[in-house]
């Protein structure tokens, strides 16, 4: 019975999101201890922005059922913010939190009114449209921003990189927890009822427009949160900048989350590690692909295809098939064993 | 800026409808409590009755006796087609069925023995004495605010300077309806009224603006003109024309659909917990960080949908994914996701469709029961003649967005234009 019991603390959403925690921070100080190299911890670091972007997108796509290709506009957002109210005016964090919260609302609100108009392909083309006018935009406001890391300050502390990795993964146990808390809530449940049938929906008192502009700022939020976050931990943006907010960011976003499974949010990290953890953790560390670096991009495309194909619902479908044959074999062994009544 | 606000809060008049609506929940929740004080479930059974395992072992051996015949069907084929004798076939296959029967026996004999050994089954859990304490307290709360709120309704309502009366026993009442669609006119200048408490058939040819009807009802359609006046909850009268789409619910109207709009992607228990989504009272930082009221509300939501499970006999159903579930039950859970908001007008569009027969009279003795024991007023749209003369008090009969005939079963039935409509002119006539 005590498995029972397990299992079932197991399922709960906090018990995964410590569990997560504990193992991400027993990485950091083994490659403080020296035993595991620092770009690793580095690299997933950076992986876990890019998770937190996704999530918000997940929240866009495979709850509320809507399509956007925006996501790098909006980190974008998040990163100038950080930049000016950081390094310009000279601020604390917690002031450019507030003032990135402050934009991305905003514009979450405004895509959302966009989204009772426009539908499907069509917003998502909207949406690239709005990122590439917001990219433009701060481009031509400032090309190269960079963070001084006496700026970066948390409660009066400065970040190193061990704080700032930590930053990183409690927001992200945050946002997470904040977020599976929501997707179990009637919140949540009437995003599904939306994206599966909006007639169905109205019928049941789900207000569309709330629940669009919600959905919207949620995701909004977190590719803003996501980029404020990049410039703590990255700190520079000088060559990144043009190649962070291109639409090459939004599909890899995309791509992150239907890998990993729209709709499961441990899916969607997943599907974050294997596109940019894998590449930067394992790959980029391989001489041939340290010189061609387009293959990994190829590799990524693949992955989406192989996905695609043979498991719509992402790599959460193909685990848990997985995980359906070992329980049936495992039962097998046990009937011969023991015999079938028994077993 | 205001337009917008405007459109973010719930339409309509406010403040008998907000009390009323928060009458509604606490009473709702004082049910709740009663029922889960009534029937604390029992103890999840751990061991199986003997019948049930040997049940469940004959199915096992239904299969297998069905595998030893198939192989030996095919070592029949195969001796015919080779030119060899299938005694053997036949012998093996005897064979094995002797053995599948000699396990069974051995399997209820072993069941048998074990059986006076077996524990009895725990008996239902009384609840606990604290438990009971902090029910009755809840309970004397939730009546002392539910009758503060009496009063305060009774105020709202003599303050109130509605703009448009109903008669007492008329619960919706659509007077000259149109809906034109660029040159169509769907429907035209249709007036009808529908008593409380009563079944009410909208029938008509194919095309003939029913469904219209319903979605200018249920504002899904904004009506060219006309009034649709419904006695609102707490009472009073309000036009439908004042509500949004989604907001029609408050006042307790709720809709099935043609083409059942069931959502696929989460189960049949979820499905009712969606229709009860404006049941809820907690804000969004509850949602996001499951405080406590969100969770009360939860258990609360979710004991009613179990109970509404059981009075449509789905409960079987409940944690199945809607995806891949026959056509009947999924018309089935439709019709329960309108009884989870406090109904009173409901408003069915062709339940009957694609049911066969005897699907069709279970429906009728349903809608009955829903009838009577949700007390609600239905109003449904139907091809099924049998069924709307069967269940309805009163039938209404259109025909190209116009009025044909209204009045009960007898009278439209006997109605020359309803018969020229249905039948084609005769002629005579």
């Amino acid at each position: 019975m005590k498995m029972h019991k397990l299992r079932r603390l197991m399922s709960v959403p906090l018990t995964q999101i410590i569990l997560f925690a504990a193992l991400m921070t027993a990485l950091q100080l083994l490659s403080m201890a020296g035993l595991i190299p620092n770009s690793f911890t580095y690299a997933i670091g950076s992986t876990l922005i890019y998770a937190i972007v996704a999530i918000g997108f997940c929240l866009l796509l495979g709850y509320s059922g809507l399509a956007s290709l925006g996501t790098a506009g909006f980190i974008g957002v998040g990163a100038y913010a950080a930049y000016y109210v950081m390094e310009s005016f000279g601020m604390p964090y917690i002031a450019a939190l507030a003032v990135t919260l402050a934009i991305s609302v905003a514009i979450g609100v405004a895509v959302g009114f966009i989204s009772l108009r426009v539908e499907g392909l069509y917003l998502a083309i909207l949406t690239l449209g709005l990122s590439e006018i917001l990219r433009n935009l701060l481009m031509a406001v400032q090309a190269t921003i960079k963070i001084d890391i006496s700026n970066a300050r948390l409660f009066g502390v400065q970040l190193n990189d061990s704080g700032a990795y930590m930053l990183v993964l409690v927001t992200f146990s945050l946002l997470v927890w904040l977020t599976s808390n929501l997707i179990d809530s009637p919140t949540g449940r009437a995003m599904l009822a939306m994206k599966n049938s909006t007639s169905a929906a109205q019928a049941m008192g789900v207000s569309l427009m709330k629940h669009r502009l919600l959905a919207f700022v949620i995701s909004t939020v977190f590719a803003a949160i996501g980029g404020l976050l990049y410039m703590m931990y990255v700190r520079v943006m000088t060559t990144s900048v043009s190649t962070l907010l291109t639409m090459t960011t939004s599909l890899n976003i995309l791509g992150a989350v239907i890998i990993g499974g729209a709709k499961s949010l441990w899916g969607t990290t997943l599907g974050a590690f294997i596109v940019y953890g894998i590449q930067s953790m394992f790959l980029s560390k391989i001489p041939f692909f340290q010189k061609n670096p387009a293959f990994i991009t190829m590799l990524t495309g693949l992955l989406i295809v192989v996905v695609v194909m043979f498991f719509p619902g992402g790599l959460t479908q193909f685990l848990s098939g997985i995980k359906a044959k070992l329980q049936r074999s495992f039962r097998k062994v046990r009937e011969d064993i023991y015999g079938k009544d028994l077993g | 800026m205001a337009r917008i606000w405007d459109k973010l809060r719930p339409s309509g008049s406010g403040k008998l409808l907000r009390l009323s609506q928060e009458y509604d929940r606490l009473r709702r929740e004082l049910e709740d409590l009663e029922a889960e004080a009534e029937a604390r479930p029992a103890e999840p059974q751990r061991n199986k009755t003997g019948a049930d395992r040997l049940q469940r072992y004959d199915a096992r051996a239904y299969m297998a006796k069905r595998a030893a015949n198939h192989a030996a069907a095919k070592a029949i084929f195969r001796a015919v087609r080779e030119g060899g004798s299938f005694d053997e076939a036949l012998r093996t296959q005897e064979k094995k069925l002797a053995r599948i029967e000699d396990k069974r026996r051995a399997f209820a004999a072993r069941l048998e023995r074990g059986g006076a050994e077996r524990k009895p089954a725990p008996a239902k859990q009384k609840p606990s004495a604290e438990r009971v304490k902090r029910t009755a307290a809840e309970k004397a709360a939730l009546e002392k605010k539910l009758a503060a709120l009496e009063t305060r309704i009774a105020r709202a309502k003599g303050s109130g300077h509605s703009r448009i009366s109903l008669p007492d026993d008329v619960a919706l009442r659509v007077r000259g309806l149109k809906m034109y669609f660029g040159g169509l006119k769907a429907v035209d200048d249709l007036s009808f009224d529908v008593k409380k408490g009563e079944i009410f058939g909208l029938i008509g040819p194919n095309g003939a603006g029913k469904t219209t009807v319903f979605n200018c009802i249920t504002r899904f359609y904004n009506a060219t003109g006309g009034d649709m006046h419904f006695s609102g909850r707490g009472g009073e009268a309000v036009d439908l024309r004042d509500f949004r789409v989604h907001d029609v619910i408050l006042h307790g109207i709720v809709r099935t659909f043609q083409n059942v709009e069931v959502i696929r992607e989460v189960t049949v228990l979820e499905n009712l917990l969606i229709a009860g989504h404006r049941g809820y009272g907690s804000s969004l930082v509850a949602q996001a960080l499951h405080l406590p009221v969100l969770k009360k509300e939860e258990r609360l939501m979710r004991e009613r949908a179990l109970r509404v499970l059981e009075f449509m006999g789905l409960t079987e159903y409940k944690d199945w994914y809607a995806f891949g579930l026959p056509y009947g039950v999924l018309k089935r859970i439709e019709i329960a996701r309108t009884l989870m908001c406090d109904p009173r007008l409901i408003i069915l569009d062709e339940p009957a469709a694609g049911l066969n027969d005897t699907e069709t009279a279970e429906l009728a003795q349903l809608i009955r029961r829903i009838n009577k024991e949700y007390d609600c007023t239905i109003l449904l749209v139907e091809h099924d003649m049998g069924l709307v003369m069967d269940i309805c008090d009163t039938v209404c009969a259109i025909s190209f967005g116009k009025l044909l005939a209204i009045g009960t079963t007898e009278q439209v039935q006997a109605d020359r234009n309803v018969q020229t409509a249905y039948l084609g002119a005769s002629e005579e006539a």
